[in-house]
């Protein structure tokens, strides 16, 4: 995109987020043309939107539009059913004919009348395009009811299959993702920031103290480290390079959220600040798609047996 | 010069030099072994031409980016040629001399820094000046004869080599704190200077102590404006933690890459191992990200804080778990290998201390980018 055109996609995602409820998100990125810019450029639409979508903890089916175009859905209707938590493997099994499906879904399964589900085979991974009726879905509250996350099962006749490339998809929402936890993680801190200037105790605004200080430099190298790598990441999506860059996101913004809500104290515990919001969804998104816990341990799993390490990204 | 014709021939050149720019010691090797070998290293890259890309040609340089200084230092290092710490230094100070310097005086003396035919040593911390660089001491008074200089420096890398110092100076009132020093150009072989180097607890004798007793330099050897000394050093250190940042992380992927095949199965924690390499590959691509600024024209400034805390977190991920998988080396063993990891594991100790502390680095990203205000 041009500079220009960057600017005025950047600022009409920025306002959709902030000021559109979950429910109405999806028709006002289609009237931005968010879709379209997908197609013409992955990077920016992804990275810009999701950024979006943290700072404002708002939520729309963009990362189920990303995965279906990943997985050769070329209408877009259709939702992905997500790996489980933790670790971002797909999320169904063909046996003897038979599909068993244990996943998660995002809001947008209901919305839809199709769903791709994705299953690993001793040739690799396949998908088959269900309907969402012959799926059985139940309604997660868990940590963060407002994501509104679905557990999905099923046991479906295998039908036909495609080969598809899960991993590549996955790396593509890992991404997405990523860039989710650097919008959440930077409007956390600014939240902590903001209550540090305004809070006086010892008749001096907290944020005059060094050990406040301190914890919101961190919570800015942490979020920034993050950012870089996502940034570098999009030049070559390879599974390595987005499950790395996604590890450190996550691990990124669990640090982010400590401090700030360190910093917050009391208010930052209650339900009359907003940042409980945002503390739940850098918790369970770090989860979504690989958990860095998961992805980290992966990475120096692989570098430790084939002991070499990952391609880095040239001068 | 194109980025990518450049590495293609600093490359070849590499290949075919490669037995000629060896290292001719075993393991870490004394400082004195490195110096010879840094300097025949800078030698041989300078009359190919290489070491003077990226520079301009009014020092003697051949034009082009700071990209080019910046893959010369990352294959160099990726080689195992050069020690990155001691390699980097010209990264710092020719800049200084470039934006600071008579031009005449420039034109003369960097050349002779780039081509390894000298080295220089950067004369900045004090005793009683360590993070508060506004308050050093060492006094400079202007006489008939030049510049008198009276005061002692400490930390100063590599001045028992060095025939050239920039040095700072106090030059108003005791009371004047940053607005009263002055960046003076010193021979060290004035009279009046003695070195005495320091030994640390990694074993080289890198930095020194540095007395000035009525040493007298050339009044024509200011830099930049008398009593102007601080915007010099202000607008240094972003370049202390650009190229030369960027020249480190290659040392550190080729220390971790023979630390995961050196350590025996089963020492290393693979959730350790991740962090650091994600570390490492966050701080490149921050780094690349910076010197792509630079190359574009943009002013470096305090966000490179975040630049030099980023790396020396990666470095000490890197060495804790050196620490762990070679344990043995680094605590009982004597061969030259395991002294090199030894004493690369203790040096790792100080890189939140040297060039900034990571407390000083945080002080900075918290009122510069944070915009907190007052810390008292």
């Amino acid at each position: 995109m041009e500079t220009a055109e960057l600017e005025l996609f950047h600022r009409s995602i920025r306002r959709a987020t902030e000021t559109c409820g979950d429910e109405s998100l999806d028709a006002a990125l289609d009237e931005i043309g968010w879709r379209d810019a997908l197609a013409a450029d992955r990077s920016t639409a992804v990275s810009v939107l999701f950024e979006a979508q943290g700072l404002a903890v708002a939520d729309s089916s963009a990362l189920d539009w990303l995965l279906a175009a990943a997985l050769g859905e070329e209408e877009g209707q259709a939702s992905v059913v997500l790996s489980p938590l933790r670790r971002p493997e797909a999320p169904a099994r063909v046996s003897a004919g038979r599909c068993e499906v244990r996943g998660l879904g995002t809001k947008a399964v209901a919305l839809n009348d199709a769903a791709v589900v994705v299953a690993e085979t001793d040739g690799g991974s396949v998908a088959c395009t269900v309907k969402v009726s012959a799926l059985e879905l139940r309604k997660v509250r868990g940590l963060d009811p407002w994501l509104g996350l679905v557990e999905v099962t099923g046991h479906l006749d295998a039908g036909a299959t495609r080969p598809v490339d899960w991993a590549g998809a996955v790396s593509l929402g890992q991404l997405a993702l990523g860039h989710e936890l650097v919008g959440l993680a930077r409007a956390m801190l600014e939240l902590a920031r903001r209550h540090a200037l305004e809070r006086v105790q010892f008749g001096r605004p907290i944020s005059s103290f060094q050990a406040i200080r301190h914890r919101l430099a961190e919570s800015l190298v942490a979020l920034e480290a993050a950012d870089g790598l996502l940034a570098a990441a999009w030049e070559d999506p390879s599974p390595v390079t987005a499950a790395m860059a996604k590890g450190l996101a996550g691990r990124s913004a669990r640090t982010v959220a400590r401090h700030a809500q360190q910093v917050l104290a009391g208010i930052g515990f209650t339900t009359e600040h907003p940042l409980h919001r945002y503390v739940r969804r850098t918790i369970v998104l770090d989860q979504l798609l690989g958990a860095s816990s998961v992805l980290t341990a992966q990475l120096g799993q692989n570098v430790l047996e084939r002991a070499t390490l990952p391609p880095t990204f040239p001068l | 010069m194109e980025l990518g014709a450049f590495k293609a021939a600093v490359d070849a050149w590499l290949d075919e030099q490669g037995p000629a720019l060896a290292c001719d010691y075993e393991g870490v090797g004394t400082l004195d072994e490195q110096m010879i070998q840094l300097r025949k290293v800078m030698k041989m890259a300078y009359d190919a031409g290489f070491m003077r890309m990226g520079w301009p040609e009014r020092v003697g340089g051949l034009g082009g980016s700071n990209l080019l200084r910046a893959y010369l230092g990352e294959a160099l290092t990726a080689r195992d040629l050069v020690e990155p710490g001691i390699y980097s230094m010209p990264e710092v100070l020719a800049p200084t001399m470039i934006d600071f310097a008579p031009e005449a005086l420039a034109t003369e003396m960097v050349p002779k820094l780039l081509s390894g035919e000298e080295i220089w040593c950067q004369g900045f911390s004090e005793p009683g000046t360590g993070s508060n660089l506004g308050s050093l001491a060492c006094r400079a008074e202007r006489t008939d004869a030049g510049w008198r200089i009276n005061g002692q420096k400490v930390w100063t890398s590599l001045a028992q080599y060095a025939q050239r110092c920039v040095l700072l100076t106090r030059t108003g009132t005791p009371e004047s704190a940053h607005r009263g020093i002055t960046a003076l150009f010193v021979d060290m072989e004035s009279p009046g200077i003695t070195v005495r180097p320091i030994e640390t607890m990694h074993g080289a004798k890198e930095f020194c102590e540095v007395f000035y007793d009525d040493v007298v330099v050339p009044l024509d050897r200011v830099l930049g404006e008398v009593d102007g000394g601080w915007s010099i050093a202000m607008d240094l250190l972003p370049y202390e933690r650009s190229t030369a940042l960027w020249h480190r992380a290659a040392y550190l992927q080729r220390r971790l890459e023979q630390l995961v095949s050196a350590a025996p199965a089963g020492t290393l924690d693979p959730r350790a191992v991740g962090e650091a390499t994600q570390l490492l590959w966050a701080f490149r691509a921050r780094s690349r990200a910076t010197q792509r600024r630079l190359a574009a024209g943009e002013t470096l400034g305090s966000e490179t804080s975040i630049d030099k805390v980023l790396v020396a977190t990666a470095e000490q991920a890197i060495f804790d778990l050196v620490g762990e998988g070679l344990g043995p080396e680094v605590a009982v063993r004597d061969d030259p290998e395991s002294e090199r990891w030894r004493a690369e594991f203790l040096y790792s100790r100080a890189a939140t201390i040297y060039g900034g502390s990571a407390e000083i680095q945080r002080n900075i990203i918290a009122r510069r980018l944070l915009e907190l205000g007052d810390d008292r």
